[in-house]
Parts: structure tokens; sequence; C-alpha cells
């Protein structure tokens, strides 16, 4: 049966995180994973602490770590380290990040008219980062028949002062549509389609000069246009370059409902980066067991047509995400359940898992639910004994934090996958390494 | 419940239920190679799990003499390929390609086969009558004017890769073999396997079951060939379950005899051997006892010889085979959920640079791209295979589909093998060597 | 106070039961008025379980209402097909069922003249895979389910065709009461928050569970025992048959197919105000319980959503033992026409309460029958005799017919706001363009927008992004104030029905949309947390 030195299950940023960490240190790697789910949902940023009571991220993390439970309070200190780590990995693959840990959280708007607060963005979104100046003007250029973005909702909702909370913000934000050509016929228009033909030279300088007149078309000069994230998949790199040439106005992409396409460029680098590397990735592989002699896990069991599909291993990273991701199970008699090793889960009682209100500024309780681990990311009983040798958990399945609320998912994914590699592949715990000397 | 117990459950119960487990998150869309390149086919969640909800009759099986059909709402499903590639992916598990094909099979029920999809369903037919009447059926499927008129009146595309039907079939040549041995004791299952061939080894590619049996020799192993007929898969892709279903029992009646007494089931063809392994309990509703033996007995050529290996049991007496080998996986090799046993077993050949062009389909899905209106679908969706294959200026490529082999060596121009025949290359390079050093009179197996 | 007008008849309260007396009224040639607090069909009507009855379910108990239901069973289908599906009906017997009633079941159908054969089990298993297949007896009746707010929407566009109206979002707050007769309403406008002062002959209260609120106002005192029924939402129909047990009623023996889902009910529990109960997860897994002795693999099967009817049970004083008032269903489901007269000295009033969806075209009969005499019309009933308003004979209600239509015009995604129900935009112009001022909750109503697994999570924004575009520049504030309430207040109203459910594959869901709504979307900085956010969304709800 095939072998390998370390099996990472999840192919989110905590599991590619680890894999690419535990393959460079010269571990044969395996991840396996069912799907994708996260990567494809998210925004494609890294967000670390983006707590409205953070001056900057770096001040974030100390608040968060200062949480009772939270992993930031042992993780914490590696935050810095992990991105600038991952960063040159995936500048390779030509996904670039703008921004850092002491810079003040910028409030960027959203494709729903909203403001999220971000600090490290991806360079199609880089744009929105920076402040707003006097007299600056914002454009919310739509493309014509394409649902997931409303530029005049849009607009209309970023006019108002207490979206951008009382703060900084543009001077005026205004709507306008372009149609593009071919799109009108089309029986199918998504991100994906649209993103598509980007990637196609000859179709990109057609849009981009039609976008590139509608936007000059609007009263003003200079200043930011906010377009749906579309603007390529592959060549995603070309696109922006010639946005940017072309565009009276300095464009960034606005995040749009799933399947988003900043994640899946995030995703597609992350891969690229652990193939380079020389690990490999298997989706598609529904995990049914994992074996073990009680201390020790000894292989990975997959579901395959008519038999299961059993990878032997010296090492298992568990990043199988949180709820979102399927990697805790909510049963409905109320326990909350981890599949693969059926590890002791941190959580409310049923009753008490989600709050009334939908939008109760105090969260749902069932936020902070996961699985608990030591410093060094082993999982631990209730006494804080740890369960296996060989195995670490990583990602949104922690406890302790609200990856969403707390704007601190990407952080904490980061900094756990490389610790997780970093601890199976006999990194010492506590070694302080220079910054950039990995 | 867990997705894995899901998914178990699934495979014995409802492929149509596995609907409630969709997140409409559009990750299945995102791999798509179909919805890539065309706007006929709006996706795997639209007429998936989407359009399931509006289907009625959906927990029945699929065509079931004595159940009036429902009356289908589709149109678009019949576009999807069957790739499976939403199913991989799909985060929630969802069995969304299977879902699809039942939904096919429903949207054409109660309508009257059209002899196109009818006609690439009768593979054994086809085959029977194309070998006996070779060769002319292989100047009649090459003539352009023919497959004109075939391409108008059939609606099978004039530029649809066929194979040449070989002149006689593996099933006569091999009883003309035991003929000739007479009746011999079949020695028992752990010396000996059951050879499921499938239509493309019995009527147009002989050479690929003799590189098997050869195979299979040198590791020990007798083949053994009972009579079988298709496996039904390309009636299954084109939504005729009834007669699916008769080739099924047919197939299992014979191969559950020898399954029950321990012995393996080994296919060529990824497609047969995951049709017997999934398809006929997820697709064909079949159940019972038997469909369960067999299946679970049955092993793709490359997973079985893996396996040996993996037991230290695989003779490894590989040559050295000195070339670049660009290597495409099937869409239903991926299905098995066995990673990819060819390109391990060419990591053992000394020399040979298999590459995995790690390309989502090559576009013929079964007998999809054969199809007129499918087939520039077809070729679109390869489109960046064939590039790639081309560009590797290799003079050979390795696949373990028969379709697919056909496709990629129409659409390259480059020779396509199965890995078997590779390996029984390297094999032959290590007896030359092997034969040098010992000498010309030393026997062999020193 | 704003502009008065005059009616012959004011109808209170805008459920299937109001608009049928609205259009009998109409029919019968008084110029009626028809006034409900909400969108049409958010009371009970909009609440319930979704089943047109055979009446099957009362011929052993009650068989003047099982005979009511199936004589309105035929009318309703010839009268309404539209709004009907033929699923056809299965009374079941399990092995928890006893066979004394079971025994007796068919005699007492044939007896209510209601339609009863029975058929092999082999045969309604293989109809039906997902049934229980220990299962003994199975009868087949004629049972459908029924599609409420298009019901009501075609009695009101009949009465609008014979000269009567129909407010919505207008509530009744105030009745003038002089000596013996009520003389005027004073209604206030939900939206604008103006007042307008309607005098009328005479006053048909159709308020159900509410009737009590709504005599009170002239002081007379109408008992109501409000009933609250709870029900279970699947994502995909498990079955294309409505399937009752074949037993007493009582809780969780009813599964009834409606549109994309199948609906479990229900319960039965006395609350004290209609407008206030909550639903617990003790009461929704009792419910799942009940329901896995009818489809045993119930418990794998994604539940959407819980929601609860509050039935509009009246029990006359002389009536009211200890048994009757703590099991509901003792009480009869059989209608009460309430005249006011005699009864309480106010002459020009009437109350109908009790009843089922299924016998409001009868239930309105009644009542306008007693309206008539008492205003000397003579002119006889017409609503059973034509079908309704651009609605085709015999045909009846498809669920493929969205997807069919869809798919014939190419299909594709282009335009699909709401995947999960097929709802396009020409679908949604539509709709606003016939309801100005609505909410998403009315949006919701008239097309299943946010029906779906996805709960509103991927339509929601695209419909407040339709109203943007429609609404161009002029009144962006407006706009983008309307936007907010849409989106804020129609993702709450979801997540209601989702939190006492929450777990598994649904929970999951909520869990990635709110990732997605929050993490990508930044829905909480719409939030106005210092203002208390009034979300419309107000009608039924639940704490």
């Amino acid at each position: 049966m095939p072998s390998a030195d370390v099996v990472v299950i999840g192919a989110g940023l905590a599991g590619l995180t680890a894999a690419i960490a535990a393959a460079e240190s010269g571990a044969r790697v395996l991840v396996l994973a069912k799907g994708h789910a996260a990567t494809h949902w998210g925004p494609g940023g890294i967000d670390v602490a983006g707590i409205p009571a953070a001056s900057t991220p770096r001040d974030g993390i100390h608040r968060l770590a200062g949480l009772p439970g939270h992993p930031y309070a042992f993780l914490g200190d590696d935050v810095a380290a992990a991105l600038e780590w991952i960063r040159p990995h995936l500048a390779a693959e030509g996904v670039d990040y703008a921004g850092d840990l002491d810079t003040p959280h910028q409030l960027v708007p959203t494709s729903i008219g909203g403001t999220r607060r971000a600090a490290i963005l991806p360079a199609g979104q880089a744009a929105a980062l920076s402040p707003w100046a006097a007299g600056e003007r914002l454009v919310i250029c739509g493309i014509a028949g394409f649902k997931d973005f409303w530029p005049e909702a849009i607009a209309a909702s970023l006019t108002r002062e207490r979206i951008w909370e009382g703060g900084n913000r543009p001077a005026s934000v205004t709507p306008v549509s372009v149609a593009l050509p071919g799109l009108a016929a089309r029986h199918n228009l998504n991100a994906l389609q649209i993103a598509r033909r980007f990637d196609d030279p000859a179709w990109r300088t057609t849009a981009i000069e039609a976008l590139a007149r509608a936007i000059a078309s609007v009263p003003g000069s200079g200043g930011r246009v906010a377009l749906p994230a579309v603007l390529g998949i592959r060549e995603h790199a070309a696109v922006l370059a010639a946005a940017r040439d072309r565009f009276p106005a300095a464009p960034f992409e606005m995040p749009l409902v799933p399947p988003s396409l900043p994640g899946m460029r995030l995703y597609a680098a992350l891969r690229a980066a652990l193939i380079r590397a020389g690990g490999r990735v298997q989706i598609g592989e529904m995990i049914e067991r994992v074996e073990h002699d009680g201390r020790r896990v000894t292989a990975v069991v997959a579901a395959a047509a008519a038999r299961t599909y059993t990878v032997r291993t010296g090492a298992l990273v568990i990043a199988t995400g949180g709820i979102a991701g399927g990697g805790l199970v909510a049963e409905r008699d109320g326990r909350l359940t981890e599949p693969l090793l059926g590890l002791p889960v941190e959580a409310p009682p049923a009753d008490q898992w989600l709050a009334v209100d939908a939008f109760d500024p105090a969260g749902h309780p069932l936020e902070k639910a996961g699985i608990r681990t030591d410093a060094e990311l082993r999982p631990v009983a209730a006494d804080g004994a740890s369960l296996f040798d060989n195995v670490r958990v990583a990602g949104s399945l922690l406890a302790g934090h609200r990856y969403i609320r707390e704007r601190c998912g990407d952080g904490v994914a980061l900094t756990s996958g490389r610790r997780a590699a970093r601890s199976l592949t006999a990194v010492p715990a506590g070694h302080a390494a220079e910054p950039g000397s990995e | 419940m867990t997705i894995a117990e899901l998914i178990m459950e699934a495979s014995e119960e409802f492929v149509g239920y596995s609907a409630d487990e969709c997140l409409k998150c559009n990750v299945c869309l995102t791999v798509c190679p179909v919805a890539r390149v065309t706007d006929l086919f709006p996706g795997p969640k639209y007429v998936g799990p989407q359009a399931q909800r509006f289907r009625t009759g959906r927990a029945q099986p699929v065509q079931v003499p004595g159940i009036p059909f429902a009356l289908s709402p589709d149109v678009t499903v019949d576009y999807c390929s069957g790739c499976g590639w939403c199913t991989s992916v799909c985060p929630a598990g969802v069995k969304v390609a299977e879902m699809n094909s039942q939904s096919r099979a429903r949207m054409k029920a109660g309508k009257r086969p059209k002899l196109r999809d009818w006609g690439l369903g009768q593979t054994d037919l086809v085959g029977q009558v194309g070998v006996l009447f070779s060769p002319i059926s292989n100047w009649a499927l090459a003539n352009r004017p023919i497959r004109a008129i075939m391409e108008t009146t059939v609606g099978i595309h004039r530029a649809a890769p066929f194979p040449k039907f070989g002149r006689r079939t593996l099933q006569s040549t091999w009883k003309r073999r035991q003929k000739r041995r007479g009746t011999t004791v079949i020695p028992g299952p752990d010396k000996a396997v059951v050879y499921f061939h499938g239509c493309s080894a019995n009527y147009y590619e002989q050479h690929v079951a003799d590189a098997a049996i050869e195979i299979l020799k040198r590791n020990g192993f007798e083949t053994i060939i009972p009579p079988q007929v298709c496996c039904g898969l390309p009636l299954i892709s084109n939504g005729i379950y009834t007669e699916a279903r008769q080739r099924a029992h047919k197939n299992l009646d014979v191969l559950v005899r020898y399954a029950r007494q321990g012995y393996r089931i080994i296919g060529t063809s990824t497609s047969c051997t995951h049709t017997i392994k999934a398809e006929y309990r997820e697709m064909l509703d079949i159940h019972d006892d038997d469909a369960t033996v067999v299946a679970n007995a049955t092993w793709d050529i490359c997973e079985f010889l893996l396996d040996l290996h993996e037991q230290g049991k695989l003779d490894t007496a590989f040559g050295r085979l000195d070339e670049d080998l660009p290597y495409h996986a099937p869409c239903q090799l991926r299905s098995h959920g066995i990673g990819l046993p060819a390109m391990e077993l060419f990591a053992l050949v000394p020399g040979l640079r298999a590459a995995d062009m790690d390309h989502d389909c090559c576009g013929i899905a079964g007998t999809y791209g054969m199809k007129k209106e499918k087939y520039p679908i077809g070729m679109a969706v390869g489109a960046p295979l064939f590039e790639k294959i081309r560009a590797s200026g290799a003079t050979e490529a390795a696949c373990d589909s028969e379709t697919c082999r056909w496709q990629i060596e129409k659409a390259t121009g480059t020779r396509t093998r199965h890995p078997i025949e590779i390996l029984l290359q390297a094999y032959r390079a290590g007896d030359a060597v092997g034969a040098e050093k010992r000498g010309p009179l030393a026997p062999a197996g020193t | 106070m704003g502009e008065s007008h005059a009616y012959d008849v004011l109808v209170v309260g805008g459920g299937a039961t109001g608009a049928g007396v609205l259009r009998d009224l109409a029919r019968r040639g008084l110029r009626t008025l028809l006034v409900e607090r909400g969108d049409y069909g958010t009371g009970t009507t909009g609440r319930y379980h979704g089943l047109l009855h055979s009446g099957g379910r009362y011929v052993a108990k009650d068989a003047l209402a099982a005979r009511e239901c199936i004589a309105e069973n035929r009318i309703l289908r010839r009268i309404a097909p539209a709004s009907i599906e033929d699923t056809g009906g299965y009374f079941v017997a399990t092995p928890a069922d006893p066979d004394d009633y079971v025994d007796g079941f068919q005699a007492a159908c044939i007896a209510a003249d209601v339609d009863c054969e029975e058929i092999p089990v082999a045969e309604a298993l293989r109809r039906e895979p997902a049934l229980n297949p220990g299962i003994r007896r199975v009868f087949k009746l004629p049972d459908g389910s029924v599609e409420p707010w298009q019901l009501i929407e075609s009695n009101i566009a009949d009465a609008r065709a014979h000269g009567s109206d129909a407010w919505s979002y207008q509530r009744l707050v105030g009745l003038e009461r002089d000596a013996d007769r009520i003389v005027a309403a004073t209604l206030h406008d939900e939206r604008s928050g103006s007042l307008t002062r309607v005098t009328t002959r005479f006053v048909v209260s159709c308020a159900g569970a509410w009737a009590g609120q709504i005599a009170a106002m002239v002081d007379v005192t109408v008992t109501m025992h409000p009933g609250k029924g709870t029900m279970l939402i699947y994502n995909q129909r498990m079955t294309d048959t409505v399937i009752n047990r074949c037993h007493k009623s009582s809780d969780g023996d009813i599964m009834v197919p409606v549109h994309t889902v199948a609906i479990l009910g229900t319960t039965e529990q006395r609350v004290e105000d209609p407008d206030v109960y909550e639903i617990t997860r003790d009461e929704v897994a009792a419910l799942i319980r009940e329901g896995e002795k009818l489809f045993p693999d119930l418990g794998k099967m994604r539940l959407l959503r819980a929601y609860a009817g509050v039935r509009p049970l009246y029990q006359p004083p002389a009536e009211a033992t200890e048994a009757a008032l703590k099991d509901g269903r003792q009480i009869s489901r059989a209608h009460t026409v309430l005249d006011h007269g005699p009864r309480d000295g106010v002459e020009n009033f009437v109350t109908i309460v009790g009843g089922k969806l299924t016998t409001f075209r009868r239930m309105a009969e009644d009542t306008v029958d007693t309206v008539c005499a008492k205003l000397g019309v003579t002119e006889p009933c017409t609503t059973a005799d034509e079908i309704l308003p651009n609605q085709v004979p015999g045909k009846t209600y498809w669920l493929g017919h969205r997807l069919a239509d869809h798919e014939a015009e190419g299909g594709g995604d282009a335009n699909l706001l709401c995947e999960c129900e097929f709802v396009t935009r020409p679908m949604l112009d539509s709709f606003l363009d016939g309801h100005p001022g609505c909410s998403l909750d009315d949006v919701r109503r008239g097309t299943r927008l946010g029906m779906g697994p996805c709960q509103g999570g991927f339509c929601t924004f695209r419909v407040a992004g339709v109203v943007g575009e429609r609404a161009g520049h002029a009144g962006a504030a407006d706009v983008a104030e309307l936007a907010d309430r849409a989106i804020l207040g129609f993702l709450r109203e979801r997540f209601k029905g989702t939190r006492p459910i929450a777990a598994g594959r649904q929970l999951q869901e909520q869990w990635m949309i709110s990732g997605v709504y929050e993490g990508c979307l930044g829905v909480e900085s719409l939030i106005e947390r210092e203002a208390p956010e009034v979300s419309r969304e107000v009608v039924g709800a639940q704490r």
C-alpha cells in the first residue's frame, strides 16, 4: 500500500501550508482531501487579526492572544514569521500579497456595499488598502448581465457615512455598468465564465478598452475603481496589469459569493508551491477512518470504489476545517464530533450553540468550538494530556478562536499549519528562526 | 452522520438523496470540463442537485419495468459527459455525476432511444459484425463519404475516433487456444485470475489482452477468460438502463461463480472495471449479494500489479526504457479512488520519465465525444491535453482507458498505449539484458 | 387622517378565509374591502402544512368534517387547479398503528363519501421506496398539496374583477361602534404610518387565531384557543405522494410534498398569543422520531428549517371541557360562524373561526350566507361554479414546470437570481412591478425565492441589487436603507427557522453562508447598532 512520511487531511490554507513546510524539510508528503471548501469560498486575503479594537494587525494578534483559550496565545509570536515564509512561495506562483502587520487595518468596501477590515490582500485587491485622499472618488464598475455585482446598490450603500464608521472614506461613489463583448447572448454567465474570458488575450483587450471607456465617462478623474473579482484566473496578473495600465482610476477587485476567484487563485498557488516542493495532492479522497495503535496513527483509510484505499503514514496533520469545512460535524442529538479520530471537541451544549438573533453582536457561542491542543498542536484531552504522539491539528478546527468574526482565520491557519509541520519534522519547539532563514 | 458514512450508504441506497448534501457552493462548477468550454451546459450544480429538487419519482430506481416513468423536466443534463470531476471535488459528498446519469436516463425513458444512442450502446453487436466483416468494416469507417453519411443519418461525427476491428475476437482466439490445450484443470485463485477483457480488447485491441496475459503469467498468474458481454457502460451513458441491467446480470451470473471461490477479476479497461465496481450498484440499483461479491473481487490491472508490489511479489526485473512518456489519467480511473497506480509502476522502470499531464479530461468521455453535437465540445475539452502531449515531443503516450487512447491518438498523432504495454516492453528489455548477461546458452531464470 | 372610503362590507384578515369571503361577497354584488395587516397569507394560511385534505384524517372521529373536506377537495380541483398538485395520498398502517382503527378505516371513508382504495403494500413501496418497508396496509385517497398564496391571490383577483378591493399592510387599529352597529374602521398603513378611515355597513372578521383581538375592539368576547403546530421542511421530496399514518391523529404523522420540499407535521401546543411562540430542539427531535415511523431514513435527510403556524381553534363556551382544552385535537375543526347580533348585541358583525384551508370556500359560503341574510341580499353563491382567473381547467401544478420552462428557453444560470428555486430575473421584475414597496419576504411568498437549501444565502443580495438597479440613482439613500432591511431582515427571518434544527448539513450551510456574508461581504457593517433594528419581518415572528 502507498505510504508517506506525513499525510495531511484537508487541502485548505492550513493543510497546504503544513504540507509545504513538511515537504521542504524533506518529508514525503501526501495531502488527501474530499474536495474544496473554504479556499473556494473566502475572499482570498490573509486575515490575521481584523478586530475593531486593534490599531494594527500586530496589535490585534496581541489582543486576541490575551483572550482565554485563543490559539494566538501560543501561536501569536510566530505569525509574522509564518507570513514572511509563505509570501515568497505565493509570489513565485504569481500571487503577490500587499500589506503588513504594522499598518493599521483599512476598511475595504465590499460587493454588497458594506465594508470589512483588511490589512493583507492579494495584488488584485491591494488598491483598496490605502486611505482615501481628500476629494478622491470611487467608481463602482459592474458588468451588464452579471448577477453577482450590482453597482447601483453598492454605490448607494457606500455613499453613507456610517458604513465607513464615520471615518475616512471616498468623496464620491458612482456606479457605472458596461456591456462586455459576447456576454449578453450567453445562457450561462457567472464569475468563472467571465474570468475565463479575461484569460483570453484577444477578448481581454476589447473588454479592458470597454471598461476603460466606461470608467472615463464617469465625471471626475483619478481615484479608484472597484470591479467584481472576475479579472482572470491563470492570467490574472496580466489582466490586472492591463487594467492598471488602461483605466483612468486605480482598479481593485471586490470578492463575491462563491466560487471565489481570489480564493481559487490562492489555492492554485499553494498547490503549485507544494508540488514544486515535491509533495502530492489527491482531491476526491473521502477518509473513512484513521488507524492507530493507541498513541500513534499508522495509516489513513479512504473510501474507494468497492474497497478502501489505505496510505501508511508516519504522521498525520488534521486540517479539515471547522463546521463549514466539514471537520466538525453537528449531530442531531446535540453532539459535536470530529469524525476522523473522534477527538474530543470543546463546544457549548446544543441549546446554546446559536444566539437567538442571527446578527447578535456577541456572535454565536458555537463559533469557538473546536479541538483543544497544546502549543505544539497535539490534540489534548480535557485534562491537557496529549492524545496522540504523531498527530497535529491545524486551522479553523482549532478551538478557542472565531475565525470569521475576529478575522483571524488565515493567520491561525498559516501559523498553525507551519508549526504543525515543523513540530512533526522535528524542528525543536521554541526554536526561534531568523525571518527569511527558511 | 459523517460524509464517509453517507457515501457508503449512498452507494447502496439512493444516489438522488445525496442531493441533500449540496451546500450550493459551486465548487463542482469550477472543475467541470464541459461547462468550461460550452454555453450549452449550465454546469454540474444546476443539472445535478439543483434540478434534482424539481424531478418527481426521484426516489424510485430508474427505468424499472412496471413503474411508469415520471415526466422529466430536463434538457441540458444531456450535455454532462459523466467525467465525474464534480463528484470528486464536492466537499459534501454529493454524487453529482451519478445523479446526472440517472436524470439523463429518466429523460430518455418512455421515448424510443435515438438510433445513434442505441447503436453506440450495442458494442457487442457492432464488434461482432465489425470483426466478421473486417477489413471492409475498417475501410468503411475510414472512408470519408461514408463517415459523412453516418454523421447526417446516425449522428456520429465524421471525425470521431474509431479504432480498427481486429481479425478475430479475443473470445474466439481464446477458445481456439483452449481447444488446443485440451481440458485443463483451472489453477486455484492464488495462481489464476479471471480476465474481464471488455469490448475494446475483444474486438479492437487484442494486443492489450496479450500484454495483460503475459504480464500476469510472469507474475505467477494464469488467466481465465470466461464468456462475458459488454459491461453495459455505453448503455448506461446513453440512458438505456433496462438493457444495461440485462448485460449486468449476464456478467454477474458468470463472474460471481469465480468471485465466490476467491478469484480476482482483472480488467484492462478502467471504464469496465469501474462499472462493475460501482455503477452496477449506484446506477443500475443492483444491490444483491452477487453484485457486491463481484465488485469486491474486481481490480484494475495496474491496481493489481501495484498491490502485488506492495506485498513484495511483483517481478521487478524491468529493463531500461529511456524515454519521456506523457501519461493521461482517465476520468474513470479517478472515480476508482485508487490514486494513479500506473504512475507508481512506471516509477519502477529505470530511465522511464513518465509525466502525469495533470489535465482534467481528454473529451471523449466514453461515447460522448463521438456524437455529432458533442464532438466539438469534446475536442475543446481535450485541447490543452493534446497541446501538452504534442509539445512534449514524445513518441508515445500512455493511458489506461481505450476510448481516451483513441481520442488522444487521433488528436495528437502520437501513438497511445495502455500502461501495461509499456511495462511489457520494459520486461522484455530486462529479458534482453538478462540474456546478454547470462550468455546465449544459459537457461532463463538464472 | 387620510381620505375616507365607504364600503358595503369590510373583511378583516387576508388569509384564505378572508380572500374566499371577499370573492363570494364581491360575486354577490356587495362592494367589499379586505384589509390585512401584513402580506396576504401571513397568518395561519401561510404557515400551514400545504395539505389538500381528502377527509381521510377525519373519517373516524368527525364525519361532518370529512364530508366537508372531500366535497371541497373536489370543488377546489375544479376551480383552482393551478394551486393544486394532484399528489394523491396514502394512509399507511405502520407497525405502531393499532388494528382496530385500520380495520374500520375503509368503511368509515366510504360512509363519508371519501374515495378510498386499498392497494398492495408492494405497489406502494415500489412507487414510494422511502416508506417504511414494515407497513402492513395501504389505502389510497385523493389527498393533494396546495400552494396557499397563489390561491389567495386568485381569489382576490376575481374579487377585484367584480368591483371589490383588497389592501395589504393595513392594520386594523380601531372599530367605531355606535350602539348596536359598527360604523367605521381605522386602518394604520404599516409601511407609511398614515391612518385611513373606512365606513362600512358590515364587518366580517376572518382574523382566525387573532379573532379575539378584533372582537375586543367592539367589546365583544371571542375566546380563541390558538394551537401552535410545528412543521419541519425537508430539502427534497422523499415522497411524491402525501403520506398519512392510518391512526388516530397525533404528532408527526403526515408528510406532504409541497413544491420542491416535503413538510412533516405536526404538533399541537396551546399558546397564549398567536404572535409569540418558540420552537425548541426537543420538539424538533420528537417530530423526527415520529416521522421515522413513516420514513426510516428520515434522520439522514436534509432538514431545511422548522416553522410553526397557529390554528384558529374555537370552542363554543358550552363545550369548553378541561379535556377538550388540553387536547387541542379534540376541538372540532369544523368551522363556526358567530353572528354577533344575537350573541353580543352588535348587529352588523360576524366572525368566522375554526376550519381548515381545504374548506375555506365552504367557510366563506356559510359566512357570506349569514351576511347576506342579514343584509337582505338574495344573490346565490357562485364561487363553486367558476374557475378562478388565469387557470386552465384540469391543469394542475407539476413540480417540474419551472425547470422545464426554463430549460425550454435554453436553460442556463445567467438570469437565475434564486438558483435553488429557479426564480429568474423576469419573474422577479414582474413581481416587483405588481407589488411596489414589497418586502423581500413578500417576494419569497410570491416567487419562492430563498426557500431552497441555501435559504436565501445566494439570492438575497441579488434581489437587493435588482431593486437598486431599478431605482437607479434616484433616491439612492432610500434604496440603501431598503437593501439593508431587506438583506438583514430576510437573513434574520431565515435564521429563525434554521436555529431550532441546526445540525448536520443545514448548520454547515448556515455556517458557510454566514462566513461569506460576514467574512467576505462585511454584512455587519450594514447593521445600525445604535438604533434598535425594527425588521419589517414581524408578522408571524417567533421569539
